[in-house]
């Protein structure tokens, strides 16, 4: 079943458009990734989606349900959370201070500990900084909280802006990992925005995403054709 | 050009005559209220300078404009003429201007408003002190020819307009454009060697000089002062009303809302009562709070929308730049490499630019980790890697906008041990990813300011109009418009830089790293923004500036193709560290390159 | 010399109220607002009117304005943050600088339109009683300024690291945009901001304008700008910053101020502040992050 379609959707800032008409889906429990090489409109896409920029047209469905111009805090509550570029640190608050913003919009106080225990057990690491300052982390530990803090809500669908983003290889086979475990044993949807080719090892469906346009798209097995052609593609024009 | 000059001329006409005859209509506590109302617009427009031009909030103006009417009455209560009284009176508020700035070097933005209300305070209870002992029975008697109300409004209207001339010349030269530099893209106003503390205290000082020069002719037509109201703190937050609902930079908008607020309600009063004395200040206030939340610009901003639909007949060039042949554009333009720079630092070295050991690190994160790498002279090196890979770090490390340790040489001669205002005259010119420029002001305005090192006159001389600034000026345009030139940008130097697209002004900055004569170029996504087609024609240009005009650079690029293509060798980062170099081909072929950076191909569409 | 230092002390203790409402709304939305005096002022003014004029046929007691204070001073709070300051966000820190001396300006201007310049008498909410300890007399609204500062200060802090509204305004704080991805209702921290401030602010000027002995317009605002000058010092993000700077200032003001003169006073203070801001832009506590 479909948890987020994205129908048509135009967007931009102030008189620049950046999107000219991106569709997409999101199944129950499926891992999506989207790609794109840098200013293809992949964040412009996620900024739009989760309300933070306004959509020129098109739409947005979570169940079914018209979502288009909603804000991020009511989509939280919804079930959809947005780990951001860069990783979106609360520089000033300790870890676990992060942490307990992300659980904010959860009211059941056990399920809160649940969460936090869960998270705890999969970033031992978290749980032996937890009154360090996010800004002073490492990289590699920061896309850990980013991803730990965005469970706290116990969502339904994670929207993962850039993991790799300043990451070393090995640091973002890691962070590639723990997203396949989170959506592996808790059945998280996630939209991988990604332009690193080694998020499609985790795709249950791709799309590519160019100038603004979906260019092409492709489900189960099609997804290693398409790795298999972004590198080509990117090796025949390089070389 | 003509028709769209023939309105202004008449109006302006029409102002002038008004202004010089006003005097026979009016009586003399009408005129005096107009004189002691253009006392304020004097205080409005030194601080505009602040405000409007270099961003700086000062809230204690009104505490100034009382600086220099009791210096200017110091002196002429002592003997002084009242030229020496004047002279005195704009240097001793400019002095003082200075010291309330002072924070503002080590401080940006709302703190340093906050050092001048701390002085606002201070300075309004000063005068209850002195009152009685200094200036109880002493009175600064005018000469003869100054004594009449009428020849104080001609010194008044004198004083503006003279003000008024000078703003232009700070606006029209190096002055103003490092003001602008300072307030528009702060941080790195440096890349065009513009050395921001001086700049802001530059700033200060010539706001403190104009607001003096107010304070005296207050302080000549009082004679004497026995009421501190408008030196008080309101008076000094009415102030900064009327520069934002006049509209920053907007001289002749300041002009209206201060005449507005301190000659009308005067004038009006004896026919409505006094009562519109308090509410004409409560509805500026309220307009005000309007302006700042609908119409940023001001009183400015309006009239500067009725202009353009007044003079909408003529038609708006093409926004993109006009097709050129790269390499005869470039031959054409070889004069853009002379440039004042001694010869010690012109001579063919081998390796222009070497950075060993060099890295960056912000809090917990490493940005750039020992990266060492080598520029040729006269070739193109490009600088490749996935996002967050540290290109831009490695960028702001030679710009000196990062925190950095290592070794950065350029011509032999350690970079990171020296002030990075002195790069660009040192022939290191560089863009932003994001658009390093002030938007504000126009193409031609912008390509002049990144030449900023160039006009080596006393920025006074420039504003003032003395001396060599004028010849320097002349030159410096004609260099402007030979860059905008190379680039088929020369039919938008006029414009807006704002109101372009977003790739154009990319050009635009290109073209004014090019003017600002660098050996060194270095340039952070030059094709963002750009069609395909442009993209392309980008290389040719890159060629042409390193075969004609003898540059090198070195180009942060996601555009694979345009590596490949125009590169003579390339870094690849990933993770702040480096992993590959080599010819572009070399490079690209290795699979540690592939497996960081997936660049655009030119993909087909899959199934 | 124990009721000079008392009666500094009383200043000091207003001061930081006001101070700790600008902390508030900065920690909350990173706008230094110059509004958060006028706005009590405001609110006084219309309470003592009332004291002295009646309303609807009843005197309500000098008590009840210090309480109408508060409540016209949170509304106002409210109505500023919905009409002026939320348009602004997203807009450069000095607009929306501006936009609040506009709101302080205007309501100041207002007061002297409705009521005219001539002082308002501003009689003790809490009563004119007083106490004798140790030969030094007491007025009973100078220790309620003392136990109410008391009271705020600890009762903002606990809020800020206690409770989870508190976790979302520091989150707010550090960054606006995660914070709305993570499900923070950030429009909400804002409003709450406002409103409390504005409560401050209400209570700071019925007492203030005791101890003063009257009210006039703009004279919240000078208190504010002297409190500002204190919180600069303490350091802008730092409550407890704020909070020793704004006494620091307050007793400069209330015992140099007295013994002395005004005049001095402000000079210190002055001298204070350029020297702080040259020498540790951040202030004596504040974070890194005020001075950037």
């Amino acid at each position: 079943m479909t948890l987020l379609e994205v129908r048509d959707l135009c967007s931009g800032y102030g008189s620049l458009q950046v999107l000219f008409g991106v569709s997409l889906e999101v199944g129950e429990g499926e891992v999506v990734a989207l790609m794109g090489s840098n200013g293809a409109g992949k964040t412009t896409t996620l900024r739009t989606v989760t309300g933070l920029l306004r959509a020129m047209s098109g739409t947005v469905h979570l169940d079914g349900r018209p979502v288009t111009g909603t804000t991020p805090e009511r989509l939280v509550s919804a079930g959809v959370v947005m780990v951001p570029e860069g990783r979106g640190m609360l520089r000033d608050l300790t870890v676990a201070e992060n942490l307990a913003v992300g659980a904010y919009s959860v009211t059941d106080k056990l399920q809160v500990g649940a969460s936090l225990d869960r998270v705890y057990a999969t970033f031992p690491i978290l749980h032996e900084r937890r009154e360090q300052k996010a800004g002073t982390l490492s990289g590699g530990q920061q896309q850990m909280l980013a991803l730990g803090r965005a469970l706290m809500a116990s969502p339904r669908l994670m929207l993962v802006d850039e993991a790799s983003l300043g990451l070393s290889p090995v640091m973002t086979e890691r962070a590639f990992s723990l997203i396949a475990e989170v959506n592996r044993t808790l059945g998280v949807a996630v939209l991988i925005v990604e332009q690193n080719v080694l998020a499609l090892d985790l795709a249950d469906r791709a799309y590519v995403l160019e100038k603004g346009q979906v260019v092409a798209s492709a489900e189960g097995d099609a997804v290693r054709t398409m790795q298999g052609r972004l590198r080509t593609a990117y090796l025949g024009t390089a070389v | 050009m003509s028709r769209r000059d023939l309105p202004s001329r008449v109006s302006g006409l029409a102002l002038i005559t008004v202004v010089l005859l006003a005097p026979a209509f009016m009586n003399v506590p009408q005129t005096a209220i107009v004189t002691s109302a253009s006392c304020v617009a004097l205080v409005a427009l030194g601080l505009d300078v602040l405000v409007g031009s270099t961003g700086q909030l000062s809230l204690a103006h009104a505490a100034l404009f009382g600086v220099g009417c009791f210096s200017a009455l110091g002196l002429g209560t002592h003997g002084a003429p009242w030229l020496l009284a004047f002279a005195g009176a704009a240097a001793m508020t400019s002095l003082t201007a200075v010291v309330v700035g002072l924070p503002a070097l080590r401080i940006r933005g709302l703190q340093v408003a906050i050092a001048s209300l701390a002085f606002q305070q201070f300075a309004q209870q000063i005068p209850n002190k002195w009152d009685q002992v200094k200036f109880v029975g002493k009175t600064f008697d005018p000469p003869s020819y100054l004594a009449g109300v009428t020849s104080q409004y001609y010194l008044g209207v004198a004083l503006v307009v003279g003000v008024l001339l000078v703003l232009a010349g700070l606006r029209r030269t190096r002055g103003g454009r490092s003001l602008l530099a300072v307030r528009d893209v702060e941080q790195r106003a440096v890349a065009f060697g513009v050395a921001t503390g001086r700049t802001k205290l530059f700033a200060y000082a010539v706001s403190g000089a104009i607001t003096g020069l107010g304070g005296a002719l207050f302080a000549l037509q009082q004679t004497s002062v026995s009421d501190t109201q408008p030196f008080i703190l309101r008076e000094s937050l009415l102030l900064v009303a009327i520069v934002v609902v006049g509209g920053a930079r907007s001289p002749i908008g300041i002009l209206i809302a201060a005449f507005a607020t301190k000659a009308v309600p005067g004038l009006l009063a004896p026919q409505f009562g006094s009562g519109i004395q308090l509410l004409i200040p409560v509805i500026l206030a309220g307009v005000l709070v309007l302006s700042v939340v609908l119409q940023p610009e001001g009183i400015g901003g309006v009239l500067r929308g009725l202009r353009d639909e007044l003079g909408a007949v003529t038609e708006r060039p093409v926004p993109r730049p006009l097709a050129t042949d790269p390499v005869l554009a470039a031959a054409r333009a070889r004069s853009l490499r002379e440039v004042p720079r001694p010869l010690t630092q012109r001579l063919p070295v081998p390796a222009l630019l070497v950075a060993s050991q060099v890295s960056v690190r912000y809090g917990g994160v490493v940005a750039l980790a020992d990266v060492d790498l080598e520029v040729r002279r006269n070739e193109i090196v490009g600088l490749i890697g996935a996002n967050g890979a540290g290109k831009s770090t490695l960028f702001n490390a030679v710009s000196g906008l990062a925190p950095t340790t290592g070794s950065i040489t350029y011509r032999g001669r350690e970079l990171l041990t020296a002030p990075a205002a002195g790069r660009s005259a040192r022939g290191v010119a560089r863009t932003f990813q994001d658009m390093g420029l002030v938007r504000a002001e126009t193409v031609r305005e912008n390509v002049l300011l990144a030449q900023g090192w160039m006009a080596q006159y006393p920025a006074v001389t420039g504003m003032l109009a003395l001396g060599a600034a004028v010849s320097t000026e002349r030159e410096l345009r004609h260099r402007a418009d030979q860059a905008l030139e190379l680039f088929g940008l020369e039919h938008l130097a006029d414009e807006r830089l704002g109101d372009l697209p977003y790739g154009t002004m990319r050009i635009v900055e290109i073209a004014a790293a090019v003017a600002s004569g660098p050996d060194l170029l270095m340039l952070d996504e030059a094709s963002a923004g750009l069609t395909p087609e442009e993209a392309h024609a980008l290389g040719d240009r890159f060629r042409a500036l390193r075969d004609e005009l003898g540059l090198t650079l070195v180009v942060i690029e996601h555009h694979v193709p345009l590596i490949a293509d125009t590169c003579d060798y390339c870094y690849c980062l990933e993770s702040g560290a480096l992993i590959a170099e080599g010819t572009p081909a070399q490079v690209t072929a290795q699979p540690r390159v592939v497996e960081s950076f997936l660049g655009r191909g030119t993909l087909e569409p899959v199934g | 010399m124990l009721s000079a230092l008392v009666l500094g002390l009383a200043y000091a203790s207003a001061y930081s109220m006001l101070a700790l409402a600008v902390v508030l709304i900065y920690s909350g939305t990173r706008v230094l607002s110059l509004a958060v005096g006028e706005i009590g002022a405001f609110g006084l003014y219309a309470g003592l009117w009332s004291h002295d004029n009646g309303l609807l046929g009843v005197r309500p007691p000098v008590f009840a304005a210090a309480l109408v204070a508060m409540l016209i001073g949170g509304v106002l709070g409210l109505v500023v943050e919905r009409l002026v300051m939320r348009p602004l966000l997203g807009r450069p820190a000095l607009d929306s600088l501006v936009a609040t001396l506009a709101v302080a300006l205007f309501l100041a201007l207002l007061e002297l339109k409705l009521y005219g310049l001539d002082p308002f008498p501003a009689p003790s909410p809490v009563g004119d009683g007083s106490v004798e300890i140790g030969g030094a007399t007491l007025t009973v609204t100078e220790m309620t300024l003392l136990g109410l500062a008391a009271v705020v200060a600890l009762g903002l802090w606990l809020f800020l690291t206690r409770t989870s509204f508190g976790l979302a305004t520091r989150a707010t704080t550090s960054d606006p945009t995660v914070a709305r991805l993570l499900g923070v209702p950030v429009n909400r921290v804002y409003v709450f901001s406002w409103g409390v401030a504005g409560l401050l602010s209400g209570a700071a000027a019925a007492l203030l304008a005791n101890l003063t002995g009257s009210l006039t317009p703009f004279s919240l605002t000078s208190a504010l700008l002297s409190a500002l000058a204190g919180a600069v010092i303490g350091g802008l993000d730092s409550l407890g910053g704020a909070v020793v700077g704004s006494l620091a200032v307050g007793l400069v003001n209330g015992i140099v101020g007295s013994r002395v003169d005004p005049t001095t006073s402000a000079g210190v203070i002055f001298v204070a502040v350029l020297v702080v801001l040259v020498v540790r832009p951040r202030g004596l506590l504040g974070s890194a992050r005020v001075a950037a």
